[in-house]
C-alpha cells in the first residue's frame, strides 16, 4: 500500500508539475519568420524590408501584377500603340480592353488594382517598422527614401489607372480597416499630393546614382520621376526644374546604340534612371513573371518551329506608320515579320509569315534565350523593365520649357533624342513644338508603357483611340472602372467611374 | 471494402463522407453539417485512445469497431478538436487462449461514372465553324473521347495476416497488410505495406502495461487530378491522344496542353514512412481507482521526388510540331519532411456503487506537441535516366533550396462527474479547461462545460410490464467544445525572410511583411443541444435511434476575403468572424432476422435531415468568395443563408429575338440589356434600375445538402455472405466552374450543350448560343448536386470454422470516384492565357 500511495504521489506530482510548466510549454514562437522583437534589434532588418519591397515588382502573370503582362494590356494594349494580338479568341479581357468594352469585372483590372495596392501593403510595412531599427538617422532615412520613392511609382500607375483612390499610407490598425477612411476613394488631389510628398522626402534623402548599388532608388531616379508627376499636374515649373536637376547632375547620358537599351548589354546603363532589376537569374527565382513571354512571337499557321511566347501586344499598323523615313527606333522597336520570315538580332530565324500569328511583336521585350541569360523557364526571362530613362526626361525638360516659353531649350532637348534616333533637328513655335514632343514621346517611348497615360494627359486620347479604330468613350474611358470584387468587398462605399456600372 | 471511412459512409446517420481526390487521400467527413467554416471542420479520430486526423495507416482487418460520437457532452471529454465530432476507433487485440491466425483479402474494380459526357467530333465541328468560322479544324476522322483517354478501369487488392493471442499474464495481436489501390486516372496509383501490434502485459493484480504500435510504408504516383480532369474536359476531339508514342497536339489546335502528355512527363512520386507508438500503465491501487497513464508518438517521414521531363514542342515528340506545350529544362524536385506528434495523456478514474447509485469521477490532464520540419531543393538540366535522379546530377547554378517548420502544443486538464441511479437515471457533467499556443497569450485559455441527462424507460415499471420494447432511453444533453484547428501563427505578425532581389547584378535577400493578421483570435466554441431517443423492439430483431440537435458555432474562425487595398498576398485573413447553427433530425432503423438456422438477413438505413444557417457575422460583412475565370466571385455567406450560399444572377430563359431584347425594359423604359444578341441568357433585374449590377443578384441554394441518407443491406446463407450499401443526398447544388470558364473558343463544349444551345435556326430557352470568358456568374450554372450510388457490393465466403484461415473475395465497385469535388484547381501552360479555376460536378 505504502508503494502504492508513493506511485501515486508520483504521478500526481509529475501532473501538476506539467500543468505549471502549461505557460511556458504553450509559448513558442513562430517558426522561421521573423518577429517585430527582432527588426528591433537586428540592423539588417530594416534593410532586409526594403528589399523585400523591391521583390514585390516581379509578381504578374495572371495573378495580381505590377509590372508584367496585365499592366502591359492596361496600358499599351489599350492604346493605339499595341493590338491585343495572339490569337483573335485568346483572352477576352485583354480584348476587351483593347476594345474598350471592358466592364468592371474585367479581371485583369481588378488584377492591377490589387497587385499595386499589395505593393503599396509592403511598402507602408517597410515604413511603419524602419523606425524601430537601432540604425542611426541619417541611414533609417536613406532607407524610407527608397520606400517613399517606390511607393509614390506604385501610387502614380493607380492615380493614372483609376483617378482617386483609397488613399492607404500607413498599416491600418485591425479596427480601422474596415473604416470609410480606408474603403472610400480619396481624390486625385490629396492622391497626388501624397505622391510629391513621397517623392520630395525621396529627392531629400537618397544618393546619387553610382553611390548607393545598382538597382536602388537614387536621387535621380526621384527627381526625374516627380519631374513627370509634375508634368501630369502641368506644373510646368516643377516639371521643368526636376528634369533640369536630372540633367545638370551629369551622371546620365543617351546611349548611342537605341535598340541596346532593352537588351541586357544595356541594363543600367547610362540612360537608365529607374529599372525593375532581374540580374542573371540561374536559378529561375528572378524576373518578372511571363514579362517577356506574353509578348514573344507566337506560332501559327503552318507552324513547325519552336515559338517564343504567347504572341500578345503587338506593335500596330498605326504605330508603324508614326515613324518618320529614318527613324532607327522603328526596328528597335518593332519585330516584323514578312512573308519570308526574319533573323532576330541574336541569329534566331522566324520561317516566315504563315508560321507565326501575327505580322509584328515588340522587340523591346524580346529576350535571347540563345546570347542572354536563360534558365530554360520561358516565364521567367531575365528581362529588366526599364520605368523611367534619360531620353524620357529630356522630353519632359522639352515640354515644360516649351510650356515656360523657353523655345530654344526645348528644341534643343528634343532634337538630342531626334539626333539618337538619326533624325535631323525639328524648329517650330510653342504650338508646333507641343505637338511635335508629344508625337516624339510616342515613338521614343513606344511600346514602354507610356503611350496611354500620355495622351489621356495630353487631353487627346478619344480623338487618337477613335481614329485607331476604338469605341472609345470621352469622359468614360480616360478611366478605367473599379474592380467589381473590390467594390463588393468595401460594401460598395467605393464609388464607380463615370459611364460603368 | 479497402479503407476505414469506406466502411462507414452511409452507415452512419448523421455523418457525411465526401470520397475526392485519388487513392490513399483521406475521404472528408461531416458529422451534422459543416460544423466549422475554417477551424477544421474534420472529426476528430481516437484510435485505441490515441488522438489523430489521420486513419490511413489503419487496415480495414484490425479494426473492431467503429463508434461516432456525434453530442458535444459525449465528445467532451476529447476536447480540443473534438468539437466537429469524434470516430472512435477499436483495433484488434489478442484473447487468452489459442492462437488464432486470420487471412483477409480484397480484390476490386473502379471506375468513373456519371462523367459529363463531351461534345463529339461533329457536335463540336458544328459548334466550332458557327462561331468561328476562321478556324481551321483538323481534316480527318479524329474523333478523340478525352476522358476516355486519361480514365480507366482501376485494380484494388488487398491482403492481410493477423495472429492473436495469449495468456493470463499476457495477450498479443500482430497483423502484416498489404494494400494496392489504383486511381482512375492513368498512372495514378498507391500502396501501403502496413504492420501493427497490440500487446498487454498483467504485471502485476494491480498493474498493467501496455503497447501498441504501427509502422506503415506507403508509396504513391501523385497526378495532378485537377489539372487532367481540366484539360480533358477542354481539349478538343478533333485531335488525336497519342498515336504510336507520338501525341497529338491540342495546344498547337487551342490551348489547352494534351492531358496524356501532363501525365508522361512528369514523375511524381512520394514515400510516407508512419510510425505510431503507445505504451501505457494502468494501475489500480484500490478496486475503484484506476489511474491511468500513456504516452504516445506519431511519426511521419514523407520524401518527395518530381521530375519534370525536358521536351520540346517537336516532331520527336508531337504527331504535329508548334504550340506551346513544352519544357525546355529538365526539373528535379526533392523534399523531405519530418512530422513529430506527441501526446501525453493521464486520467485518473473514481468509481464506486452504494447500492443502487453509481457515482464516477474522472479527472485528467492531457499534453500535446506537434512539431514539423522540412527541406527542399530543385536543380535543373537532371538527365531523364531514373538513376540520375538526385539533385547532384543537376546544374548547380540553377540550384534553389528551401525550408521550414511548425510547432504547436495544447494542453487540457479535465473533470467529470457521472451518477447512475438504479442504471435508470443517468446524470452526467464535466467541465474542461483548453489552452492552445495558437491564441495569444490572453486569450489562449478557454473553459468548456458539458451536461447530460438519460432516462431508461424500458427499466421502468410501468414499461417493464407491457414488454412493447426491450429497451427504451432518451437523452437529453448540452455542451461546449472549443476548436483550434487554424495555422499555427495566425495571430502574430511575421516577416518572410529569403525574399530575393537582384541588387549589383547579384542575389539579395529581403524580407517582407504581408499578410494581415487578427492579434486577438480566440477560441471557437460550438454549442449543441441534443435529444435522442434510442429503442430496441420486437425481441430485438428491430433497433433505432431518434435524434434532434441544435449545434452552433460562435465566434467561429473563418478566412475572411479583404479588400485588395489592404495588400494581403491572398487577399484573406482568419478571424472569429460570425456564428452559425447546424439544426437537424437523424433516424436509424436496422432490422435484423434468422430465418433459419442457415438464412439470415439485415435492413438498415438512415436519413438525416440538416439545416445550416450562419446567424452573425459578428458586425462585418457578409463573405463572397469561389471566383470562376472572369466571373467574380460565385457564393457568399449572409445572416439567414447556409454557409456559402451560391449567389448569383437569375435567368429567365433565352432572348429569342431583337425585338425581345429591345422590349426588356424597366419600368422607367431603360432597356436592360442593351448589349444582348438573340441567343444570349436574359437576365433579372431584381433592383429595377434598368441594368445588370451585382445587387441584382440571388441566393440560389448551397452546396451543402439538406438531406442525407444509406441504406444496407446483408444476407448469409450458410458460409455465403452478401452485402450492398447505397448513399446518397440532396438538395444540395453545385457550380458547373468548368461550364462557366472558357478561355478559348476551341475548348471542347459539353455534349448536352451542343445539343441544346440556341441556334437561330433550332431556338432553344434552356441554353444560350455562346458561353464567353466574360458570360457572368448567373444560375445557368448551378446545377443540382442530389445523388444516389451504390458505395459497395461483396460477395463473400467463409471456409469452414474449422479451418484457421479465412478467404474472403469480394467484388467492389466504386462509381462515385470521378464525381467528387474537386478542390479549386489551377493549371497554366506556358503560353496562353489558361487560368482554370474548374469544379467537376459531383
Amino acid at each position: 500500500m505504502k508503494r502504492n500511495f508513493r506511485l501515486t504521489l508520483y504521478t500526481l506530482t509529475l501532473a501538476a508539475l506539467a500543468t505549471g510548466c502549461g505557460k511556458k510549454f504553450l509559448n513558442i514562437a513562430p517558426q522561421g519568420a521573423v518577429t517585430e522583437e527582432e527588426i528591433r534589434n537586428n540592423p539588417n532588418a530594416a534593410q532586409d524590408l526594403v528589399n523585400g519591397v523591391y521583390n514585390i515588382m516581379w509578381i504578374g502573370g495572371f495573378e495580381p501584377d505590377i509590372n508584367s503582362f496585365q499592366f502591359i494590356i492596361m496600358t499599351e494594349i489599350a492604346s493605339d500603340n499595341a493590338d491585343k494580338g495572339s490569337t483573335p479568341d485568346d483572352y477576352q479581357a485583354a480584348k476587351d480592353i483593347d476594345n474598350f468594352t471592358l466592364d468592371s469585372r474585367n479581371g485583369v483590372v481588378s488584377n492591377v488594382w490589387k497587385g499595386h495596392y499589395q505593393a503599396i501593403a509592403r511598402a507602408n510595412q517597410a515604413l511603419d517598422k524602419i523606425p524601430l531599427s537601432p540604425l542611426d538617422d541619417a541611414k533609417k532615412n536613406a532607407l524610407l527614401g527608397e520606400v517613399r520613392f517606390l511607393r509614390a511609382h506604385f501610387y502614380f500607375n493607380l492615380v493614372r489607372f483609376f483617378g482617386g483612390v483609397p488613399k492607404i499610407d500607413r498599416v491600418p490598425n485591425a479596427d480601422e480597416a474596415n473604416s470609410d477612411q480606408f474603403q472610400t476613394r480619396a481624390s486625385v488631389d490629396t492622391i497626388y499630393n501624397m505622391i510629391i510628398e513621397d517623392l520630395t522626402f525621396a529627392v531629400n534623402n537618397l544618393p546619387l546614382k553610382g553611390a548607393t548599388q545598382v538597382g536602388r532608388a537614387t536621387k535621380g531616379a526621384a527627381q526625374g520621376l516627380l519631374a513627370k508627376v509634375y508634368l501630369y499636374r502641368k506644373n510646368w515649373q516643377g516639371a521643368f526644374d526636376m528634369s533640369q536637376a536630372v540633367i545638370n547632375s551629369g551622371l546620365y547620358d543617351t546611349l548611342s546604340n537605341y535598340a541596346n537599351i532593352w537588351r541586357v548589354a544595356g541594363a543600367n546603363s547610362s540612360e537608365s534612371l529607374f529599372e525593375v532589376q532581374t540580374g542573371v537569374n540561374a536559378a529561375c527565382n528572378a524576373a518578372i513573371n511571363i514579362y517577356s513571354v506574353c509578348q514573344g512571337p507566337r506560332a501559327g499557321g503552318k507552324r513547325g518551329w519552336t515559338d517564343l511566347g504567347f504572341g500578345f501586344n503587338n506593335p500596330s499598323a498605326n504605330l508603324v506608320a508614326a515613324y518618320e523615313v529614318g527613324d532607327k527606333r522603328a526596328a528597335a522597336t518593332i519585330i516584323t515579320v514578312p512573308a519570308g520570315g526574319t533573323v532576330l538580332w541574336d541569329g534566331f530565324r522566324i520561317p516566315g509569315r504563315d508560321s507565326v500569328e501575327n505580322d509584328r511583336y515588340n522587340y523591346k521585350a524580346y529576350h535571347s534565350r540563345t546570347q542572354e541569360p536563360y534558365c530554360g523557364v520561358p516565364d521567367r526571362m531575365p528581362k529588366n523593365h526599364r520605368v523611367l530613362r534619360y531620353s524620357d526626361v529630356l522630353l519632359i525638360y522639352a515640354e515644360a520649357a516649351n510650356e515656360l516659353g523657353n523655345i530654344a531649350e526645348a528644341q534643343n532637348k528634343l532634337n538630342m533624342v531626334r539626333r539618337r534616333a538619326g533624325l535631323g533637328n525639328f524648329t517650330g513655335t510653342q504650338a508646333t513644338l507641343r505637338t511635335k514632343i508629344w508625337d516624339e514621346r510616342r515613338v521614343e517611348l513606344a511600346m514602354e508603357c507610356d503611350r496611354f497615360f500620355d495622351i489621356v494627359r495630353q487631353g487627346r486620347a478619344g480623338v487618337i483611340m477613335r481614329a485607331a479604330g476604338k469605341a472609345f468613350q470621352d469622359g468614360k474611358h480616360e478611366l478605367f472602372p473599379i474592380p467589381e470584387d473590390q467594390r463588393e468587398l468595401s460594401g460598395n462605399r467605393l464609388g464607380q467611374n463615370n459611364g460603368y456600372n | 471494402m479497402l479503407t476505414a471511412t469506406q466502411g462507414a459512409q452511409g452507415k452512419l446517420a448523421g455523418v457525411q463522407i465526401i470520397n475526392y481526390g485519388g487513392p490513399g487521400s483521406q475521404p472528408l467527413v461531416r458529422i451534422r453539417g459543416t460544423g466549422s467554416m475554417l477551424a477544421g471542420a474534420e472529426p476528430l479520430y481516437v484510435v485505441d485512445g490515441v488522438f489523430t486526423s489521420d486513419i490511413r495507416n489503419i487496415s480495414t482487418s484490425d479494426i473492431v469497431s467503429m463508434d461516432v460520437l456525434k453530442d458535444a457532452a459525449a465528445s467532451a471529454i476529447y476536447g480540443v478538436r473534438a468539437a466537429n465530432g469524434v470516430i472512435i476507433i477499436t483495433t484488434k487485440k489478442g484473447r487468452s487462449g489459442k492462437m488464432e491466425v486470420s487471412y483477409a483479402g480484397n480484390i476490386g474494380f473502379r471506375q468513373a461514372s456519371n462523367l459529363v459526357k463531351m461534345a463529339n467530333r461533329s457536335q463540336y465541328t458544328g459548334f466550332l465553324t458557327e462561331v468561328s468560322p476562321g478556324t481551321v479544324i483538323p481534316s480527318g476522322n479524329t474523333n478523340t473521347d478525352w476522358f476516355d483517354e486519361v480514365l480507366r478501369n482501376a485494380l484494388q487488392h488487398s491482403h492481410n495476416i493477423s495472429v492473436g493471442g495469449g495468456s493470463e499474464k499476457m495477450t498479443y495481436y500482430f497483423n502484416v497488410g498489404y494494400l494496392y489501390d489504383e486511381g482512375i486516372v492513368i498512372g495514378n496509383k498507391y500502396d501501403r505495406f502496413s504492420i501493427r501490434s497490440n500487446n498487454e502485459f498483467n504485471l502485476t493484480k494491480e498493474l498493467k502495461f501496455g503497447t501498441q504500435f504501427s509502422f506503415m510504408r506507403a508509396n504513391s504516383d501523385t497526378i495532378d487530378n485537377g489539372a487532367i480532369f481540366n484539360n480533358a474536359y477542354r481539349a478538343a476531339p478533333v485531335v488525336p491522344g497519342k498515336v504510336d508514342g507520338k501525341y497529338g497536339n491540342t495546344s498547337a489546335f487551342g490551348n489547352v496542353g494534351n492531358p496524356i502528355l501532363n501525365i508522361d512527363k512528369v514523375n511524381n512520386r512520394a514515400a510516407e514512412t508512419r510510425l505510431q507508438g503507445t505504451a501505457y500503465l494502468e494501475y489500480s491501487p484500490i478496486k475503484s481507482l484506476k489511474l491511468r497513464s500513456a504516452f504516445s508518438v506519431d511519426q511521419s517521414f514523407y520524401t518527395r521526388r518530381v521530375y519534370n521531363y525536358a521536351y520540346l514542342n517537336d516532331a520527336v515528340t508531337f504527331i504535329e510540331t508548334g504550340g506551346n506545350q513544352r519544357n525546355d529544362l529538365s526539373t528535379l524536385t526533392g523534399r523531405k519532411e519530418n512530422v513529430t506528434n506527441w501526446l501525453w495523456d493521464n486520467t485518473a478514474t473514481y468509481e464506486e456503487l452504494f447500492g443502487k447509485h453509481r457515482l464516477t469521477l474522472l479527472g485528467g490532464y492531457t499534453a500535446q506537441k506537434y512539431s514539423s520540419d522540412y527541406v527542399e531543393g530543385v536543380r535543373r538540366g537532371v538527365p531523364p535516366t531514373r538513376d540520375q535522379w538526385y539533385l547532384v546530377t543537376g546544374d548547380p547554378n540553377t540550384s534553389t533550396n528551401n525550408g521550414g517548420g511548425d510547432k504547436y502544443a495544447r494542453a487540457s486538464v479535465l473533470g467529470r462527474v457521472n451518477y447512475a441511479f438504479a442504471d435508470r437515471y443517468l446524470v452526467s457533467a464535466s467541465i474542461r479547461r483548453d489552452a492552445s499556443s495558437r491564441f495569444p497569450e490572453n486569450n489562449r485559455v478557454g473553459w468548456f462545460p458539458a451536461a447530460g441527462l438519460g432516462w431508461v424507460l424500458s427499466e421502468e415499471s410501468f414499461m417493464k410490464d407491457k414488454g412493447a420494447f426491450d429497451f427504451l432511453k432518451l437523452r437529453a444533453s448540452w455542451g461546449r467544445i472549443g476548436n483550434d484547428n487554424i495555422a499555427s501563427n495566425s495571430y502574430i505578425v511575421t516577416a518572410n525572410t529569403g525574399v530575393p532581389y537582384v541588387f549589383d547584378n547579384g542575389l539579395v535577400l529581403g524580407s517582407a511583411i504581408s499578410d494581415i493578421k487578427n492579434a486577438n483570435l480566440r477560441w471557437e466554441t460550438t454549442e449543441e443541444y441534443d435529444f435522442g431517443l434510442e429503442f430496441s423492439t420486437l425481441g430485438r430483431r428491430l433497433t433505432g435511434e431518434i435524434n434532434y440537435y441544435d449545434k452552433r458555432t460562435i465566434d467561429a474562425l473563418v478566412l475572411v476575403k479583404l479588400p485588395g487595398i489592404l495588400g494581403d498576398p491572398d487577399n484573406e485573413y482568419v478571424t472569429n468572424a460570425g456564428s452559425f447553427t447546424n439544426k437537424g433530425w437523424e433516424f436509424t432503423a436496422q432490422w435484423k432476422d434468422n430465418i433459419s438456422e442457415d438464412v439470415s438477413y439485415t435492413i438498415g438505413g438512415n436519413i438525416t435531415f440538416n439545416k445550416n444557417k450562419v446567424t452573425g457575422l459578428n458586425a462585418g460583412q457578409p463573405l463572397p468568395r469561389g471566383g470562376v475565370g472572369q466571373q467574380g466571385s460565385t457564393t457568399l455567406t449572409d445572416n439567414g443563408e447556409p454557409i456559402g450560399s451560391f449567389y448569383v444572377y437569375r435567368t429567365d430563359g433565352i432572348f429569342q429575338t431583337q425585338e425581345e431584347i429591345d422590349n426588356y425594359k424597366n419600368k422607367d423604359g431603360i432597356v436592360i440589356q442593351p448589349n444582348a444578341q438573340p441567343g444570349d441568357l436574359k437576365y433579372r433585374d431584381k433592383d429595377g434600375d434598368g441594368s445588370i449590377t451585382s445587387a441584382d443578384k440571388y441566393f440560389v441554394g448551397s452546396y451543402q445538402p439538406k438531406m442525407y441518407y444509406g441504406i444496407n443491406l446483408g444476407f448469409n446463407y450458410q458460409s455465403w455472405d452478401f452485402s450492398a450499401d447505397f448513399y446518397g443526398n440532396a438538395g444540395n447544388k453545385v457550380y458547373n466552374g468548368k461550364k462557366a470558364f472558357r478561355y478559348q473558343v476551341t475548348d471542347n463544349i459539353e455534349s448536352d450543350y451542343a445539343d441544346h444551345r440556341w441556334r437561330a435556326d433550332r431556338p432553344s430557352n434552356s441554353d444560350p448560343r455562346l458561353i464567353e470568358g466574360n458570360t457572368p456568374a448567373s444560375d445557368y450554372f448551378v446545377e443540382s448536386g442530389s445523388f444516389f450510388r451504390l458505395n459497395n457490393l461483396t460477395i463473400g465466403y467463409t471456409l469452414p470454422k474449422a479451418t484457421l484461415e479465412r478467404m474472403r473475395m469480394s467484388n467492389l465497385f466504386l462509381p462515385h470516384l470521378a464525381e467528387f469535388v474537386y478542390p479549386e484547381t489551377f493549371q497554366r501552360l506556358q503560353s496562353g492565357v489558361a487560368r482554370q479555376s474548374a469544379r467537376i460536378r459531383y
